[in-house]
């Protein structure tokens, strides 16, 4: 036990360095940065949209829309200057839009007719906030549109509620997940899983990748410098260099999980708050079993940690076949890919929806459970979260025999991927 | 004299190629033996081999009568190694790295320091035994690995090219530590193409090339043998005559 305390020492102190610290650290940090940067223009957005008005019509309908406009979170500069100049002010005034209310509008409007607003919207970028305005304004035009209607069919129709004359159709809407079921909206209670969860699978994703290629770098690194050589020849058991190599590389892929999931949390916290929570969503979540119970996040975490050990397990046996530590990428490259099938299976589409076969392919992917369990766990379904953790477990296992087999032979110094020559066996 | 290492018929194999082909030797306490040659002519696979980092095709190796094929785990505990241009843990400092491999050696904390207090006599390193590995030079490492491999005072050392690649004040420096070991009673393997070294620094020496060995001997008996007066020029006569 001594020995495999040094050993373990040893390897943490070796994997501990600053190349792998400080991606960590910038990593994290960039997203928490990135996190806040993008909450404070969310919460910019959220406030009037400027436009400019050129009103054209000056009657009594023009300056009812106006407003009811500026009542609806659009702060409205009404204009006298020809379209042209009231454009190059609303770009120097920095607006989102120019709407201009043509001659004639009410009497078009009054006669049941319909007649269009030009709406000029100013580009600045194409990013996902500068479009952000120009969502807001049609969604508060949207808004101002439903009043007037409203009122213009009070005036033709009195007595009727003009709401039911133009929604015949209204959607009452129930979500059912299992055996429960309540009375909300499913697209607000999907917003808010997909909120909570979406971080989970990339986390995964990176810490399978980062742990994997940890471990494979640490034996290439090891047989390049020809310190495998010595280690391989002290009187330490084989099992035990295997075993505290890849306790090591656990233990910091651990580290990097909580760093990653609390800069992640704050990534999409900012990304998403404004997908607000009211506290009768929050009560139907609960109503839904929609959240995971301490005992959920430890079967996730099992998930997550047997995962990891079988990325460890595959990484160090293709480890054992670098010859230096160039050839690690290449090397772990069908890992990579064993990892990211079920990665982007599970995040784009419904798995029971697939074909019998490409549903095999996926399901042996030791790996897809990992990204399976969190949906499984929501959606309370414990069975196939046990069974994929217990058939993740015996690819553990497997493939740890076959690690220790390679390092208790000579196989862990005659290995190698010859790629030109497709021989396994070089001196 | 004690028997520390008895080599018998030893074979290796890669595939279809043999790179040892039945070899017989044996090393005595406080000898230095070396294994001769150039370069691919078997010298590593065969301390390889008898470190138990490879497995033998066929033959037998005694190691203070314990058999490689059942006794591995023991013999480790009385044998040391080093590589061929082998480096140490880059982010270890030079201490860190000789506490690291006492401790694997060691059966407690206080024969662990005791290793590490011996290994800092051998290497003379001094204070930049605090600094990391990474930042050693070629010679510096060396010394550092050999003082490694001496600091348990092994039954049998085994040294693979040892002042390959280092300057003349190195290497002569890492010459008189294994012959300064070798008197205290260590057994010391050692392999080199370095003939005229291996003139000054073994008692015994064995020329092997393409994996079979051609002659054993002293050095003061080979050239005495075929009239010449260095050992390059007796491995030329022995390799020309095979041929």
């Amino acid at each position: 036990m001594r020995k495999f305390y040094i050993l373990l020492k040893k390897e943490v102190k070796e994997l501990l360095t600053i190349q792998i610290i400080l991606p960590l650290i910038i990593t994290a940090v960039l997203f928490v940065f990135i996190g806040n940067v993008v909450g404070k223009q969310q919460e910019k957005t959220t406030g009037p949209v400027k436009i400019n008005l050129i009103d054209q019509d000056k009657s009594n309908l023009s300056e009812n829309v106006i407003n009811l406009f500026n009542k609806n979170n659009i702060e409205v500069s009404v204009s006298s200057a020809s379209v042209d100049n009231a454009l190059e002010n609303a770009k120097t005034e920095n607006k989102t839009a120019l709407l201009v209310i043509p001659k004639g509008f009410e009497n078009y409007i009054l006669a049941g007719q319909s007649k269009q607003i030009d709406v000029y919207t100013i580009i600045k970028n194409f990013s996902v906030f500068g479009g952000q305005n120009y969502a807001n304004l049609l969604a508060d035009i949207a808004k101002v549109n439903g009043i007037l209607s409203n009122s213009l069919l009070s005036q033709k129709n009195p007595g009727i509620d003009p709401t039911a004359l133009k929604n015949p159709l209204t959607p009452n809407e129930f979500i059912v997940v299992g055996s429960k079921q309540a009375n909300v909206s499913p697209s607000a209670v999907m917003a808010f899983v997909s909120q909570q969860t979406m971080y989970i699978p990339i986390i995964l994703f990176i810490v399978i990748v980062l742990s994997a290629q940890m471990i494979a770098t640490a034996i290439a690194n090891e047989k390049e410098n020809k310190t495998l050589e010595t280690l391989l020849t002290t009187p330490v058991s084989r099992n035990a260099i295997v075993v505290a190599k890849m306790a090591a590389a656990s233990l910091i892929a651990l580290l990097a999980s909580v760093i990653y999931i609390f800069s992640f949390r704050s990534y999409i916290n900012g990304l998403t708050g404004n997908i607000s929570v009211s506290s009768d969503i929050s009560a139907v979540i609960e109503k839904l079993g929609l959240s995971l119970s301490p005992q959920d996040y430890v079967l996730l975490g099992l998930s997550l940690f047997a995962g990891i050990l079988i990325a460890l397990s595959i990484a160090l046996i293709l480890g054992a076949f670098a010859e230096d530590v160039k050839s690690v990428a290449g090397l772990i490259s069908p890992l990579m890919i064993l990892v990211m099938i079920p990665y982007f299976f599970t995040l784009f589409l419904d798995l029971s929806a697939l074909s019998p076969i490409l549903r095999i392919i996926v399901y042996a992917i030791p790996f897809s459970h990992v990204f399976m369990t969190a949906p499984n766990l929501f959606l309370n379904d414990y069975p196939p979260v046990i069974y994929g953790i217990i058939y993740q477990l015996v690819w553990f296992a497997v493939l740890v025999g076959i690690a220790s087999k390679i390092f208790s032979t000579d196989k862990i110094m005659t290995m190698k991927l010859n790629f030109k020559k497709k021989s396994l066996f070089s001196k | 004299m004690d028997k520390i290492l008895s080599v018998k018929d030893l074979k290796k194999s890669y595939g279809p190629f043999e790179a040892v082909s039945g070899i017989s030797f044996e090393v005595n306490k406080g000898e230095i033996f070396a294994l001769i040659g150039p370069n691919g002519a078997g010298k590593s696979t065969t301390l390889k081999v008898i470190t138990g980092l490879l497995a033998p095709s066929d033959g037998t190796v005694i190691v203070d009568k314990m058999d490689i094929a059942k006794n591995m785990a023991k013999i480790r505990e009385i044998i040391s190694y080093l590589p061929e241009d082998s480096g140490a843990y880059k982010n270890l400092t030079g201490i860190d790295y000789l506490n690291f491999m006492a401790g694997l050696y060691a059966k407690s904390k206080e024969e662990s320091q005791k290793f590490v207090e011996k290994a800092k006599e051998i290497c003379g390193l001094g204070e930049k035994l605090q600094n990391k590995t990474g930042t050693y030079s070629k010679g510096m490492t060396r010394k550092l690995l050999l003082a490694r491999t001496m600091m348990i005072n092994p039954k049998l050392a085994i040294l693979d090219e040892p002042t390959s690649g280092l300057d003349v004040i190195n290497a002569m420096e890492i010459r008189q530590t294994i012959k300064a070991k070798a008197k205290e009673g260590m057994a010391v393997l050692l392999s080199s193409h370095n003939m005229l070294e291996i003139e000054f620094l073994s008692d015994r020496v064995a020329i092997i090339d393409q994996g079979k060995i051609h002659l054993i001997g002293t050095p003061e008996e080979l050239k005495k043998k075929f009239g010449v007066s260095n050992l390059e020029e007796v491995f030329g006569k022995v390799v020309k005559e095979d041929k």
